[in-house]
This record gives C-alpha cells, structure tokens and sequence, in this order.
C-alpha cells in the first residue's frame, strides 16, 4: 500500500514536471488565438527561449537573468510573426512554420558562436529543484491570472473582441492589429518560459531538439482546452501525464518509443474526437485587414 | 521592367534571393567570416566540379519529391507540414521491403517505390481521413504525426525487430538489384533525378489539363463554390493528403535506394521542413518548384564546404529557409475558414 502510495505521489509529481513548460507554451497559445492569431511558432519561441536563457545564465553567471532574457528572446521571436500576421496579414500558419525552422537553425547556429561546439551547450548555472517547483507555481498562478485578464478586465474583452470580430472591435474604437500584436507578444514570452523550465530548472544546458516536439502538442492542448487557460492547462496536466507514464511504465517492457509517442497519440485522438465539437474564436487565424474607406 | 517584376514568381525568388544573401552576409559577420569567402566556399561546394554539382542535384532532387508533395495538398488548401514524417516512413518502408524483396533490378526498383508511396501515404492519408471524417486540424495533425513517425522508424531499426545484420539505427545494405542505377558514374546521383522531374511535368499536367486537378484548385481556391457544384471537399481532402504523403514518402524511398542504399534514423535533416520552403519560392507550381529545388539544392550542398571551407556553421541555412518562408507567407493560401 505504502509503495502504491509513493509510487503514485511520484507519478503526480512528474506529470506536474512534465507538464509545466507545456502549459507554458498553451498559454501563450491562448492568448495568441483569442486575439486571433493562430500562433504555429510556439515550439520556436520555446527553443528561442531555452537557448538564450542558457547564453544569458552561461556568460553572467545568474539563472535570473537568463531566465528574464529567454523570455524577452520568445517574444522578440514572437513579435517577428506577429508583425507579419498583424500589420502584412501575411498567412499565419505559414509564417508560423518559418518561426519553428529560424529559431531551430538560429539556435544549433547560435550554439557553435557562443560555445564553441555543435549539439549542446556546456552546463551552466541552473535553478535546480526549487527553481524547478518555483515555476510550476508560477505556471499555474499564470493560468489563473490569464484567466482573470481575458474573462474579468477590459483589455482581456478587447483581445477576445478581435479574436471573435475584429471589424466590429475596431468600429468600437479597438485597433485590432495592435491588440493581436501584442497579444502575440506577450504569448510568446509566455511560451518562452517552457523553454527556459526545460533548459535552466530540468536541465542546465540547452541541446538541439531538446524542445522535441512540446509547442505542437501545446497547440492541441489549446484546441483539447477550448481556447480557455484552466481548460489548456488541464490538456498540458493530460499529456504531461502521459509523458510521466512513460517513466513509470519503462521497467514494464513497453518499448519506449511508444510510451514517447502516447502524448502525441493523445493529442491526435483528441483532435479527431473534439473536431467539431468546440467552437475556435471566430476570426482566429483570419488576417484583418482594415476597410479602405476607414483608411480613407 | 515592372510588369515583369508583377510576375508573382518573379517578385518571390527576388525576396527569397535578398534574405539568402542578406541574412548569409550578416551570419558569416557574426561567424568572424568575410561574405565573399563564405559564399564562395558555398558556391565553389556546389559547383567546383562534376562530382559536387551532382550532389547539388542529389540535394535537389531530395527536396524536390517533398515539395512536390506539398504543393499538391497547399493547391487543395491544405497545410501538409507532415511531409518529414512522410518521408521518413517512405524510407523505412523502401529500405525493409529493399531487403526481403530481391528481384531482378526492375521488379525491386519498382518494389521499393512502391512501398515508399504506400507507406508515406498512408501516413499522409491518416490526415487526411482525420480531417475529411472528422474535421480535425491538418496543421496540428500533420505536426504530431512528424513526431510519431521518427519514433515508429527509430523502434522499427532499434527495437525488438532489429535487424541482426545491421549496426544499431540501420537497416541492412540493400540488394544491389535494388540500387538505382547513377547517371553520372562515380556520383550518387541517379535516375530519382529524372523520376523527380518528370513526377513534375505530371503534376503540371494533372493541375491545369484533367479534372481531379480542376476539382482540386477548386477545393483551395473557392471551396464554397466547389461544394455547390458537386466536389465532395471530405473526400478530396483525404485523396490530396494522401497523394501528397505518397509522393513525398516515394522520395524518402529514393533516398534509401538511391543515396544511402539503406534506411537510418539520420536519412533526412530536415528536407521536408525545407521543402516547404522550395514550394513557397516555386509558387506551388511544378515546374518553378524544380527550379526553386535546384537553388535550395546549391544551398543544402554548398552549405557543407562552407562550414568545412570557411568555419561558418552550416545550420545558418536552415535560419536563411525559415525566412525565406516567412517572407514569401503572404499568399492566400485558403480560401474561406479552416475548420478545427
């Protein structure tokens, strides 16, 4: 019983591991889509994140400020995107898909300029365990509060506005395209911390691929979530759960590979069982442009 | 002057060239390299002599296959971002059926082939169904099963199936009767380069002269108008991502009987990432795209020397594709709402 107990502790304790940068990178998905844009490049401000929060920690000595520069490292890479889904209406999944392919080249480039090698980064100066512990607190205190600031506050309104209908928030005196914006901005940073839980508090160093994967199940767990931050950090807990079986279940002989692949199964079985069934803002992944005559 | 630089393809393969030199300049900056000997390592890799420009013709044809793929489901107004996975399983499936079905050279080139098309479509129809049964995300669909796909091909060479003939990560060595026959003797390059751009001039043919290719262009550009009129768009969803993993897993196929004459994990670095790319510049026509393959082909081979050469890490390439997709990003590609 007591095994079973401490077996099942450890089980939670690592799905909560395991899901911490992915309702990270959800959250940043949330805010992203309900102003409208469908952000594809979350995995990409993930790597943006992880790697320059291991630069920043490896050149100062401080996972602090590593931390704060990976995040404004995701949401420069973010803003990359957003400028051309917002002001060229440029096609966002597309975009998207760049976003994913810069970050992942510009990083395994960056790791040979900086540290001299190809691969991985050398060990730097990492959270450990506290830090590890302080950023699922603060993923789920996210949650809550982007909660509060999409549901509860004006600006929450406004960005959910130009998700739904951006011709009648901009006819009620909102400009859409700074909302969705900043509203991609602000997503990416958000995202960013994944990477930066991956590299700086499970691990303390960046390797190529080390985000293998996590801002596409992100996504599906914006979709599983219906675009609601509880809702999203609910699928990340679901398929970090499934990333925690795997470690639990590898001594029972299931090839690992599989057990690897189970929250992406998840993920695509998901997708096909709520198609239909829950209801995108309406405008997401809709460029706005704005009427001539307006502009006129 | 103008009505030329109008051309859309004109326009998109002068941005695509400004990022590459632009952005390149400014890597090999911040590489402690001078432009000029960077880029000419670049070019000199592939071009300097007969042996390298065939690579350079080998790198094209492998990311011609993918973006060939690509563009048919895009035409359809559907985002295959999944032609990696696609292609990685077309691999897979040419280098175990390579193995156990020896033949005379036409029967098992023909074999092989085949297997690759079968299995990247169906990889590429799991998609497709998903979507036309239950309307889920192909975007997202298409992501996830990259993933599944890399993992199934490292379980397959890794795992209780084994091969015992083969180092961890591999499949055995082909049969020779499997190998594509070069036509460039003494080079890898092989007659996927002829198969590649005659897969082409198909493509172009079924686009602008047959019905499927009418019905298909249709389903992308006006979808609604395409339903009235009687194109099941479920089922034309399904048939395009399955004809679209299909080609792209016939080029993994020819990457493991024509380049590698085996499969392993590292059979492709990205080139059906890249090929999203080389759709974009071809302006998701045939023909273009096999021009716009040749120029990423220069780049994924002369980006080789370079680093070798000149010390500037080849992954900048990758930076310079990504870009040059962000940039040329600002094509309808569908037409009405997508569905999730």
């Amino acid at each position: 019983m007591n095994a079973l107990g401490a077996a099942l502790v450890a089980l939670g304790v690592l799905t909560l591991i395991k899901a911490t940068p992915l309702i990270f990178a959800a959250l940043g998905g949330v805010l992203s889509e309900r102003s409208g844009v469908v952000n594809i490049g979350l995995e990409g401000m993930m790597i943006a994140g992880a790697f320059t929060a291991v630069c920043v920690s490896g050149a100062t000595g401080s996972p602090l400020l590593g931390a704060c520069a990976g995040v404004i490292a995701g949401a420069a890479l973010a803003a990359l995107l957003a400028y051309v889904a917002t002001k060229l209406a440029f096609d966002q999944i597309v975009a998207g898909t760049g976003v994913n392919i810069v970050a992942l080249g510009g990083a395994a480039f960056g790791l040979v300029l900086v540290f001299g090698q190809p691969g991985a980064s050398r060990e730097v100066t990492a959270f450990g365990g506290p830090g590890e512990t302080g950023l699922t607190v603060l993923a789920l205190v996210l949650a809550a509060a982007l909660s509060f600031f999409l549901n509860r506050t004006p600006w929450g309104l406004r960005v959910r506005a130009c998700g739904e209908n951006p011709r009648a928030a901009a006819s009620a005196g909102i400009d859409p395209l700074r909302t969705r914006f900043w509203a991609v901005v602000a997503g990416g940073a958000i995202a960013a911390l994944g990477g930066v839980y991956l590299s700086l508090a499970e691990l303390d160093l960046y390797s190529d691929g080390m985000t293998a994967g996590r801002g596409y199940i992100a996504l599906a767990a914006v979709i599983f979530g219906r675009w609601t931050p509880f809702g999203a950090t609910g699928a990340a807990l679901f398929f970090g759960f499934f990333s925690a079986l795997q470690y639990t279940l590898q001594r029972a002989g299931i090839p690992s590979e599989l057990m690897q692949a189970l929250p992406y199964l998840a993920a695509l079985v998901a997708l096909a069982g709520l198609a239909g069934r829950v209801r995108a803002p309406a405008s997401d992944g809709v460029p706005y442009v704005a009427d001539s005559v307006r502009r006129a | 002057m103008a009505a030329f630089w109008r051309l859309r393809i004109v326009r998109d393969l002068g941005i695509a060239l400004i990022v590459v030199f632009g952005v390149g300049s400014i890597a090999m900056l911040l590489a402690h390299v001078s432009p000029i000997d960077g880029f000419s390592a670049l070019f000199d890799g592939a071009f300097g002599t007969t042996s390298e420009f065939a690579e350079t013709l080998v790198s094209a044809t492998a990311l011609l296959f993918p973006a060939l793929g690509i563009a048919l489901a895009f035409r359809a107004g559907l985002f295959n971002i999944g032609a990696e996975g696609q292609l990685i399983l077309g691999g897979l499936a040419a280098g175990i059926a390579g193995v156990f079905v020896p033949g005379p050279p036409v029967v098992s080139i023909v074999v092989t082939l085949l297997a690759g098309a079968l299995a990247g479509g169906l990889w590429g129809g799991i998609a497709g169904f998903l979507k036309a049964r239950f309307g889920a995300n192909e975007v997202i669909a298409t992501l996830m099963l990259n993933v599944v796909a890399a993992l199934f091909a490292n379980y397959v060479v890794n795992g209780p199936w084994h091969f015992a003939t083969a180092t961890e990560g591999e499949t055995p060595l082909l049969a020779r009767s499997a190998w594509l026959p070069t036509i460039v003797p003494d080079t890898r390059l092989t007659i996927a380069f002829v198969i590649a751009l005659l897969l082409a001039l198909v493509l172009r043919f079924v686009f602008t002269r047959t019905v499927f290719g009418f019905e298909l262009r249709a389903a992308g550009e006006a979808p609604e108008a395409a339903r009235r009129s009687g194109i099941d768009l479920s089922r034309m969803a399904l048939l395009a991502l399955t004809l679209s993993g299909a080609i792209a897993g016939i080029g993994g196929a020819t990457l493991v009987t024509g380049v590698l004459h085996r499969f392993n994990t590292g059979l492709s670095p990205g080139y059906g990432f890249v090929a999203i790319a080389v759709a974009l510049v071809g302006n998701l026509e045939p023909l273009w795209i096999a021009v716009a393959a040749f120029a990423f082909g220069i780049l994924q081979n002369g980006a080789l020397s370079m680093q070798a050469e000149a010390n500037v890490p080849r992954d900048i390439v990758n930076v310079v594709e990504g870009l040059v997709i962000i940039a040329l990003a600002g094509r309808r590609y569908v037409a009405s709402r997508r569905s999730t």
